[in-house]
């Protein structure tokens, strides 16, 4: 039993990934995450997690469990790997390396936003490393989104409170806009709001594009109120456009993320402006990074030609229900995979390795418990914008997931 | 054959510039023992047949963009050109697991070790990292084989820098410089567009997007790029850097930019100090009254001042990426050209910009711009201090230097090029008039290994010379340059063969080059107190070395 503090610990509760957490231990528990938001202190946890090594059900050895998994996998003539949360960019690379050996597809946690993902690749993006938007921005418009709720600690930290080089006043150097896009409404303490319906949203930011560009506006009586926040941007020094990634409860209207990329970029004219895309938690940034350093595409890769091909619109949960998937591998938390995946995968015979695996609610063939990655296992993660940082252990003996998912590389390969 | 822990290679034309041999090589065996080279082994050693071929010691890239944030960002906007570009896994000797990937003018990891291997190049420089992403570029140099690499480190657009510079710190910067080295693990400093990023990043509100020459001053007024580069020259010379301050001058891009790479130059008179791609910074003209060859003119400095070394980024007509830390020439390109553009400002240290692009044999510009790079290499006195790039995957990607030493070797060939090429703005360049020169294969082999080598301080690159590290590339002697180069019959990586027969069949991991100069700690002190108040990264957490 040890009890410690560590200090500058990453947490991957959220997109965030703030590393300026200390970790208390006192009893083998984590009893203390000084720092934390509410979602940070829920992904502590105690920091107990159970040690299960499962083979149908029952209680297997680890050497049972990954000869079960090998022969599985390679007996699949159509396999997946999917990749959860809470793994290093270093297990995530392992990862990918089984599926480039199996010949299988690949997914991740980061196809989560896809609609963001696509613009970006059709339009590119005018964007900034979080700090950046905290040295700089003097106006930030929240776009249906209050980050409060999933990124609490987004604007103590990087966009409304801190104090930067060029915002040496904090909260008091920056004015905020939010602009509520029907039920999805920005935070209530904005210094301004514009409210429009889901329908305009589109043509809004369109609207808002000529004004910004000068060009002549139509419909302008109708958007006035968006065209008068376009002229407010373009006169600013430096413009943050804040807007959610992840899906939102409500759905929206897949040309929304194409119409905010191109809205920053044409700020960028007159002025400077960095559109600030909201990520989840669970290093699913790595793995859009990894995936594409290693294939040249950010999610939903197919390695069933013997080389990386890329099919955006047949994700996991679409193959899934193909019915053409035979088995499938899940590294990383079970508990974090987004719910059609997580049916889905109860259709198939499966590996999981990570974080309460054995909990998973798919049922998975083989479950092998691990650490998280951040709590009981070191690496890399990627902040929402590819920042890498370092992840810190503050809790010892639980089984590393790295080694376990290296383990079951080398039976592959053998 | 399996892999010798001896080999000799026997009766090939060998090209060793730096051990002597002149221009057309000398008929010798060249002996490895482990990773090394020695001076001979037993007659009972195993021998590789290389008579009638040329061997060379491996190919050495001083500038190209392989690894890291930037490039990560550039691939994920090109997923059109992997779809066109399929990589399967090389099959490797004795079944070792070799990985697919895809290609394009940025590759993924394990496809730009392959090949650049498969090109006979060992060694390769990332050339432009950010601090804050070290720890990526780190991961992506991992997942690149075979290869030894190191990066760059980008340093004169950060604001702690540019805070010394105000305050009149040098012995500070130095200290910082040196530090900053050490904990990303980088090999070099890299300057980009001198306080033109940090204008950039400054937002509106002024009519300044960038800086436009040496003396532009940024908030106090003796901070200026001049002032940046004599700093950060000052102290990598003073760190006895193994490779000088490597610069990416002002107004990339622009015409009449050879003005301001001149001044760059002779404002770091007398100390060591590289010039990349050299090409973009040697225009005539003025803006927004056309365009001229202004190489001549750049290249007569260059020829003259020793201390002084560049390499070319020649342009190469095709398929291009432009992916550089200079975000405010890329907002220009973005403006000019229409294509879909990325934009990264990077917290208190950086930016970046990419766009992809295609260089026409029929475009005026690119023309002028191909021409501008050939004159520069054609019109250079000393081949060890003019280097081989193009910018890599700015100019043209690394595949296309095979076309460019046909280019430079074969005059018939080049004039026959330049017939197919816009020359509108040719008028009065050397190029036009007749340039006869012919590079020999012992000048490649300076300006592709034994140059690059030297510039980087790699005292076992480039040669080989007993003791050098056993990278060697072997080639059959064809007249076709461009089909000799491109397809290397054997490439020797630290002992192990892995291109056989002009296929890929070992895949061992390379090695990372990296520095760490001594300094001043009490800096960290200063650095701690600076991030507890504007960064968004714990001090702690910074760089790139392991925590846990």
């Amino acid at each position: 039993m040890t009890d410690r503090t560590v200090a500058n610990v990453t947490c991957l509760g959220c997109g965030c990934a703030c590393d300026d957490i200390t970790v208390v231990v006192k009893q083998d528990r984590i009893t203390e995450a000084r720092n934390a938001c509410a979602l940070g202190t829920a992904w502590f946890g105690d920091g107990i997690i159970p040690a299960e090594t499962r083979v149908n059900g029952r209680t297997a050895s680890l050497e049972q469990a990954l000869t079960e998994g090998a022969r599985l996998l390679t007996g699949a003539k159509r396999p997946l790997v999917f990749l959860a949360g809470d793994v290093s960019c270093e297990t995530q690379r392992e990862a990918v390396a089984i599926a480039d050996r199996l010949h299988g597809a690949i997914d991740s946690l980061a196809a989560t936003a896809a609609t963001a993902v696509l613009a970006a690749q059709r339009r590119g993006r005018a964007g900034a490393t979080l700090g950046e938007i905290r040295q700089r921005a003097d106006l930030v418009v929240f776009w249906a989104v209050d980050p409060g709720a999933r990124y609490p600690r987004y604007g103590a930290r990087y966009a409304v409170e801190p104090r930067g080089v060029a915002t040496p006043q904090g909260r008091e150097s920056r004015t905020l806009i939010a602009v509520d896009v029907g039920d999805s409404r920005g935070p209530a303490d904005a210094d301004g709001r514009v409210a429009i319906t889901p329908t305009d949203e589109v043509d809004g930011l369109e609207v808002m594009r000529a004004a910004v560009q000068g060009r002549v506006v139509e419909d302008g009586e109708r958007f006035g109120s968006l065209v008068e926040l376009a002229r407010r941007m373009t006169a600013a020094r430096y413009v943050a456009i804040v807007a959610d990634g992840e899906p939102a409860l409500v759905p929206v209207d897949p040309a929304r993320a194409e119409a905010l990329v191109t809205l920053a970029q044409a700020l960028n004219g007159p002025t400077r402006c960095a559109l600030s895309t909201l990520r989840g938690g669970g290093n699913r940034s790595g793995a859009d990074a990894v995936l594409t350093w290693q294939t040249g595409f950010p999610y939903a890769v197919d390695f069933a030609r013997g080389y990386p091909s890329y099919e955006p619109r047949a994700g996991a949960a679409a193959l899934l229900d193909g019915a053409e998937i035979d088995a499938a591998l899940v590294i990383g938390a079970p508990a974090t995979l987004p719910e059609p995946v997580a049916v889905a995968l109860a259709r198939v015979r499966s590996v999981a390795i990570g974080p309460r695996a054995s909990a998973a609610t798919f049922q998975p063939a083989v479950a092998v418990d691990t650490g998280l990655a951040g709590i009981h296992e070191g690496g890399t993660a990627f902040r929402m914008d590819d920042v890498p940082l370092p992840l810190r252990p503050s809790i010892d003996g639980a089984r590393a997931a790295l080694v376990t998912v290296r383990a079951l590389r080398d039976r592959l390969s053998a | 054959m399996s892999t010798p822990t001896r080999l000799r290679i026997a009766g090939g034309t060998v090209y060793d510039p730096a051990n002597g041999g002149g221009a057309d090589g000398v008929v010798r065996d060249v002996c490895i023992e482990g990773d090394r080279i020695v001076a001979e082994l037993p007659g009972s050693a195993p021998r590789l047949d290389a008579r009638g071929m040329v061997v060379m010691p491996g190919g050495v890239d001083i500038h190209a963009h392989i690894a890291g944030s930037s490039v990560n960002h550039a691939r994920r906007l090109l997923p059109e050109e992997h779809a066109a570009d399929p990589v399967p896994a090389p099959r490797l000797d004795a079944g070792a697991v070799a990985r697919s990937g895809t290609g394009g003018t940025l590759a993924s990891t394990f496809a730009t070790g392959y090949r650049y291997a498969g090109l006979g190049y060992t060694t390769v420089m990332e050339a432009a990292v950010a601090p804050l992403a070290a720890r990526h570029a780190h991961a992506e140099l991992d997942d690149t084989p075979i290869i030894d690499a190191g990066f760059f480190v980008l340093l004169g657009n950060d604001d702690y820098l540019l805070r010394q510079v105000a305050a009149g710190e040098g012995a500070r910067a130095r200290d910082y410089a040196a530090w900053l080295l050490g904990t990303t693990r980088a090999y070099a400093i890299k300057i980009v567009n001198p306080g033109g990023v940090a204008v950039w990043k400054g937002g509106g509100g002024s009519e300044r997007r960038n800086v436009s020459g040496l003396d532009d001053t940024l908030g106090s007024s003796v901070v200026t790029p001049r002032k940046i580069l004599e700093t950060l020259a000052g102290a990598a010379n003073a760190l006895a850097l193994p490779h000088p301050v490597h610069i990416h001058c002002n107004n990339l891009g622009q015409p009449g930019n050879s003005a301001t790479t001149l001044e760059s130059m002779k404002a770091l008179s007398g100390q060591r100090a590289h010039f990349t791609h050299l090409q973009f910074h040697s225009y005539g003209g003025a803006p927004g009254k056309g365009w001229a060859s202004a190489a001549r003119e750049v290249i007569e400095y260059v020829n003259v001042h020793a201390e002084v070394s560049v390499d070319v980024g020649q342009v190469m007509f095709g398929a291009a990426t432009t992916v550089t830390a200079d975000s405010p020439v890329e907002h220009l390109l973005y403006a000019s050209s229409g294509r879909k553009w990325v934009n990264v400002d990077i917290e208190l240290e950086s930016g970046c910009g990419i766009v992809p692009y295609a260089y026409k044999e029929k475009a005026a510009v690119a023309a002028l711009q191909w021409a501008v790079g050939l004159e520069l290499f054609l019109l250079a006195n000393d081949p060890w201090r003019v280097v081989l790039s193009t910018d890599h995957p700015n100019g043209g990607t690394f595949l296309s230097y095979p076309e460019l030493i046909r280019l430079l070797m074969d005059r018939a060939y080049r004039d026959e090029r330049l017939k197919g090429v816009n020359q509108k703005l040719l008028a009065g360049s050397a190029l036009l008039d007749g340039l006869a020169r012919e590079y020999t294969l012992g000048e490649i082999a300076i300006i592709t290994r034994a140059g690059p080598a030297r510039l980087l301080g790699l005292k076992g690159k480039g040669h080989l010379g007993p003791g050098a590290d056993a990278d060697v590339t072997i080639y059959t002697n064809e007249a076709d340059r461009a089909k000799m180069f491109a397809t290397p019959r054997y490439v020797i990586k630290g002992g192990t063969l892995v291109v056989e027969d002009g296929q890929l069949r070992r895949a061992p991991a390379g090695r990372r080059l990296a520095v760490r100069p001594e300094y001043d700690a009490t800096v960290t002190k200063d650095l701690k107190r600076f991030f507890d108040e504007y960064a968004c990264v714990a001090f702690e957490n910074y760089g790139a070395e392991p925590v846990a």
